[in-house]
């Protein structure tokens, strides 16, 4: 009878899932509505869904004593928790609520996209077997969660953005004066056109960019931090502390996509639209990198001895 | 001479502006991401088979089977180093740690000013008795004839950007005393056989190789997955002593500064070649190890010992996905004029007839270990420069070096403040901060001045 009934684990995968799709729906109907018992119905949901991620990776380690980061099923649900976290972070430090439909809708598709790779539980290969792993995953996957919430607030502020260009070509709205204002949103909004109003609520370009600043600024380092520890831990177990492997390569190659963005942000006309596209390539290339290379690309990190 | 100066000029203008480093990276970024996408290191071959043949000749051609050691590659690398020593000596030095100046406040994003009342000289003392308190260093100075206040906060993180640029200073330093001066290199050990090391003075015998693997059933089938490997070695140094240790997956094994690493491992086969009926001690006394071929003196035979099998299924003969050994089999193939000429997957103690008289039988196997060796003296110095690396960027990231700049001048209820904020990164960044500064100082000053 124990047997048939669903592992503690799976239970809470499951409870974060819900927890993310229904939060994910309110804070969505939030961005449109601003009603705000729909934000506060989504703040427990998503606190919630977190920590039911975290419980379920503690459960999982408590039951099968295998660390359960070492394949897809548990490095992305890690994914999806840390961005959660990292959301919930700023969203209570910068008031980021108006993101929270999409950061909880994306981790919600990556975490049921992670249950199906659920294998059930695997001892790890030799070369997995060391206290590097501990490290140096948990790392990697929370600069990806970072990234993922800043390439969230990037799509807000390039739509914003062209809407308000879009605007200012159908004339006869105000010109555009300052690179990051936007009268023509704020007229049109006055006017009664429901996509400006929207847009209107979200904070300005100028703000939107020092959040998308704020938070490469977390995934960064962590990347940074994550690739040295990774090739520590290449030091160890193959010889050397960098093979050109497929996957370390992907990863320099978003490390510096992510110095580019940090080179033009450091310069005022670059600042903004140029930026933010530059941090919107830079989640593609994470996701090439995270994706891309474990699934099309083999190599050392295929974990083939 | 003109012409000299005149080119150094165009040289220190490029290599000093931000946006051709960032072009050098995009450069860098690209070639990168080539290494990714074509498989490296691969013979020429397999890039037939993988692309259009024009593709596969451009990509031989240009190198991209091997891009990482091209000199473009280590060219560019060269480049951005070489743009981020001018671009510090150009740009980041006077840009982040510039004097103390006078500005034209209305002219800066961030300014605010009012009037209070009270004689300059007195607001000037209470201004900077309030920016102290709050934690920012005051610094006046008369310039032009005017008394101004400066206020700074995290100057010394305006430091930051030259951290983080030395540390990837010194990381290429660390990767280029490896190409000076380090080796690596591997070597496939026998059982019982002993190898010496090339580059250095050390010998090594493998005692014994083991593994284990194991089987798991999961959700989508039977898995073995391996758990350990581990050879037991004699090495003997430089100095001549001969010690004995394990390697295993993450313990390499240290011996003059040369690490050793469990690599890989595979299996090497003896066999039993007669030849109507009588033996050729020549061909047995070998080891032979995947892709070895055995020639049949006299014939234009050989037979090309293709894979070694671990396991054999014993329903359908064929090999099993088991990776632990069982019932041993080794798949051979006969080639005659380098046609070939039959193939089989032969039992341990069986025969296969070669022709013309000839019997092959594999007779025993014996475990392979694949070891690893490097020698990398610029390893530390690669640490250190990444940890620097690091330490920049947090620096850089966290801390928020702005500087006020404040002029008190006489004004109609006593005097007028003029106040500006500069930071590193813009002024929105710190919109907010100055704006709520703004307001506090106001009231402040005000509330002081009627109190
Ligand atoms: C891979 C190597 C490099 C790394 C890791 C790096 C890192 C950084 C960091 C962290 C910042 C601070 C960004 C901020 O505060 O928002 C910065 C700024 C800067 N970097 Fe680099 N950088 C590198 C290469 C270069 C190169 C090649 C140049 C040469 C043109 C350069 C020029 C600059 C300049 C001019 C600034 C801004 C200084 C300012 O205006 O305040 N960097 N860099």
């Amino acid at each position: 009878m124990a047997n048939a009934q669903m592992p503690l684990d799976e239970v809470l995968m499951i409870i974060a899932l819900g927890a993310y799709v229904v939060g994910a729906l309110a804070l969505l109907v939030y961005f449109f509505s601003r009603s705000e018992w729909l934000r506060h119905l989504a703040i427990p949901l998503a606190i919630a869904g977190c920590a039911a991620q975290f419980g379920q990776l503690i459960a999982r380690y408590e039951i099968t004593h295998i660390w359960p980061l070492l394949n897809l099923y548990g490095s992305l649900s890690l994914f999806a928790a840390v961005a959660v976290l990292i959301f919930i972070i700023f969203a209570f430090r910068y008031d980021l609520w108006f993101a929270g439909g999409f950061v909880l809708g994306l981790s919600a598709l990556f975490l049921a996209y992670a249950i199906t790779w659920n294998e059930g539980s695997m001892p790890a290969v030799p070369s997995l077997q060391s206290y590097w792993a501990k490290i140096h995953v948990p790392l990697v996957v929370s600069s990806y969660a970072a990234f993922m919430v800043s390439f969230v607030i990037s799509v807000m502020f390039l739509v914003k953005y062209y809407f308000e260009r879009s605007l200012a070509k159908q004339g006869p709205h105000a010109p555009v004066t300052m690179r990051m204002d936007t009268p023509n949103i704020a007229a049109a909004a006055a006017a009664g056109n429901a996509g400006a109003q929207w847009l209107n609520t979200i904070p300005s370009l100028a703000q939107l960019d020092v959040l998308i600043y704020r938070i490469v600024a977390v995934g960064l380092p962590l990347l940074t931090l994550g690739i040295i520890t990774g090739a520590m831990w290449a030091h160890e177990s193959w010889g050397h502390y960098w093979q050109w492997d497929p996957k370390e390569t992907a990863a320099l190659f978003s490390w510096i996509v992510y110095a580019i963005y940090m080179h033009l942000h450091t310069r005022n006309a670059w600042r903004g639209v140029r930026s933010a596209w530059v941090s919107l390539i830079g989640f593609l290339s994470i996701m090439f990198c995270y994706f891309g290379v474990n699934l099309w690309i083999s190599g050392l990190h295929s974990y083939k001895v | 001479m003109q012409a000299v100066r005149e080119l150094y000029d165009d040289f220190i203008r490029t290599f000093g502006n931000v946006l051709f480093a960032v072009l050098l990276f995009i450069v860098w970024g690209l070639l990168t991401l080539v290494g990714v996408i074509i498989a490296q290191g691969k013979d020429p071959a397999t890039y037939f088979d993988s692309y259009a043949a024009p593709l596969a000749r451009l990509i031989l051609r240009l190198d991209f089977n091997n891009i990482y050691h091209t000199p473009y590659y280590v060219g560019i690398i060269g480049l951005i180093l070489l743009s981020l020593t001018v671009c510090t000596f150009k740009r980041v030095i006077p840009a982040r740690l510039p004097p103390l100046r006078a500005v034209a406040i209305d002219k800066i994003p961030l300014h605010a000013s009012f009037d209070v009342v009270g004689d300059p000289e007195s607001i000037r003392d209470r201004m900077e008795a309030f920016f102290r308190a709050r934690g920012w260093n005051v610094r006046k100075r008369e310039l032009g004839g005017v008394e101004w206040t400066f206020a700074d906060k995290h100057n010394w993180a305006r430091r930051g950007v030259l951290v983080a640029h030395a540390g990837f200073v010194i990381i290429a330093a660390g990767t280029t005393i490896y190409w000076a001066k380090g080796f690596s290199g591997d070597e496939a050990i026998v059982t019982g056989q002993t190898v010496s090391v090339p580059h250095t003075q050390t010998s090594i015998r493998l005692d014994g190789f083991s593994y284990k693997i194991k089987p798991i059933v999961t959700k989508s089938g039977m898995v073995y997955q391996p758990i350990d490997y581990v050879s037991r070695v004699t090495a003997t140094g430089s100095d001549g002593v001969a010690r004995t240790a394990t390697i295993r997956v993450n313990h390499p094994l240290d011996v003059d500064g040369v690490l050793y690493y469990q690599s890989s491992y595979g299996f090497a086969m003896r066999f039993r070649v007669t030849h109507d009926g009588v033996r050729v001690p020549a061909l047995m006394n070998r080891d032979y190890l995947t892709g070895d071929e055995i020639d049949l003196p006299g014939t234009q035979r050989s037979i090309v010992v293709a894979q070694f099998v671990p396991t054999v299924d014993r329903l359908s003969g064929q090999p099993s996905a088991d990776p632990r050994i069982n019932d041993p089999a080794v798949f051979l193939q006969i080639f005659d004029s380098g046609q070939a000429a039959g193939a089989g997957l032969i039992p341990m103690k069986a025969a296969i007839d070669a022709g013309g008289g000839w019997r092959v039988t594999p007779e025993r196997y014996l475990l392979v270990s694949g070891i690893q060796y490097t020698h990398d003296p610029g390893v530390s110095l690669v640490g250190i420069g990444a940890f620097v690396l690091l330490a920049g960027l947090m620096i850089s990231f966290y801390l928020l070096p702005a500087r006020l700049f404040v002029r008190v001048d006489p004004g109609p209820e006593g005097s007028r403040i003029g106040l500006a904020a500069m930071t590193v990164k813009g002024y929105d960044i710190f919109e907010r901060q100055f704006n709520d500064l703004a307001a506090a100082l106001g009231t402040k000053l005000i509330g002081d001045s009627r109190g």
